[in-house]
């Protein structure tokens, strides 16, 4: 994604721990649409609406991965919504799942609040939008 | 799939995985163990490739073909992907992504073999 002659220096939300977290979020997009498209190819009719949960999924971690990467101003704005619809998702898919069972017998990154892979899922949105708190431009010497 | 060779690949992604944690508690830069760590990993799980294909190939068991697939393709692009995506930062996160991937390589690794056991998505 980033390119050898580009400055050393990216933007803030790549550097330091940005570096790890891009990484992560990149791990679940892959994640996220890998199974995503597995499912609509090849049991769509099963459970159309959870596909498609998983879909949207896919799609949040995609953009977020790179809006974090690219880091400019619109980025930014970019990364904040879908980091919140992210946060949104996985905590009403959480509760969901957790009250009505029977209608998640599929499940997708966000069932359970991301019981399936050791809760990251939930975390990973909190963090995401922190950083972007963390590294917003001239909001260090004064409140 | 289920064999030594992938156990053995699990092992000696976590004894990396430890090795990077010992050089980021002590401040450290990644080192050449590591790296060579992360070329000799990456030629088994290129072998893990082939030889999954291979065995693929000649089952005519029923299981989920394309996921597995995927998973043993996503496993040999994560070294290269988080060394290339380590480098350019010189701070110890690149270490923690270097890190992150030997971590989440064994898991990817057990998928590997979930899915050619017969559990689905």
């Amino acid at each position: 994604m980033s390119s050898p002659e580009q400055p050393p220096v990216g933007p803030a939300t790549g550097r330091g721990f940005g570096r790890v977290l891009i990484a992560v979020y990149a791990i679940f997009a892959v994640a996220a649409t890998a199974r995503s498209a597995v499912q609509i190819a090849t049991k769509f009719a099963e459970a159309p609406l959870a596909y498609l949960l998983s879909a949207l999924a896919a799609v949040i971690y995609l953009v977020a991965t790179v809006a974090l990467a690219r880091g400019d101003k619109t980025s930014r704005r970019v990364a904040t919504i879908s980091i919140s619809i992210e946060l949104i998702g996985v905590l009403v898919v959480g509760a969901a799942s957790l009250f009505f069972p029977d209608a998640f017998t599929v499940t997708s990154v966000w069932t359970g609040f991301g019981s399936g892979y050791g809760f990251i899922p939930l975390v990973l949105p909190i963090v995401g939008l922190w950083w972007l708190r963390h590294t917003r431009p001239q909001s260090r010497p004064k409140k | 799939m289920t064999g030594w060779y992938a156990t053995s690949i699990i092992v000696i992604a976590l004894i990396f995985a430890c090795w990077g944690l010992i050089l980021i508690l002590r401040n450290r830069r990644p080192d050449l163990f590591l790296a060579a760590g992360g070329v000799l990993i990456e030629l088994l799980v290129i072998g893990f490739l082939v030889g999954g294909i291979v065995q693929m190939i000649s089952s005519d068991r029923d299981f989920a073909r394309a996921e597995f697939v995927c998973y043993l393709i996503t496993c040999t692009a994560i070294l290269p992907a988080a060394f290339i995506w380590a480098r350019s930062e010189k701070s110890r996160a690149g270490l923690a992504v270097i890190i992150v991937a030997y971590l989440v390589l064994p898991i990817l690794i057990i998928r590997v073999q979930q899915v050619w056991a017969g559990s689905g998505v």
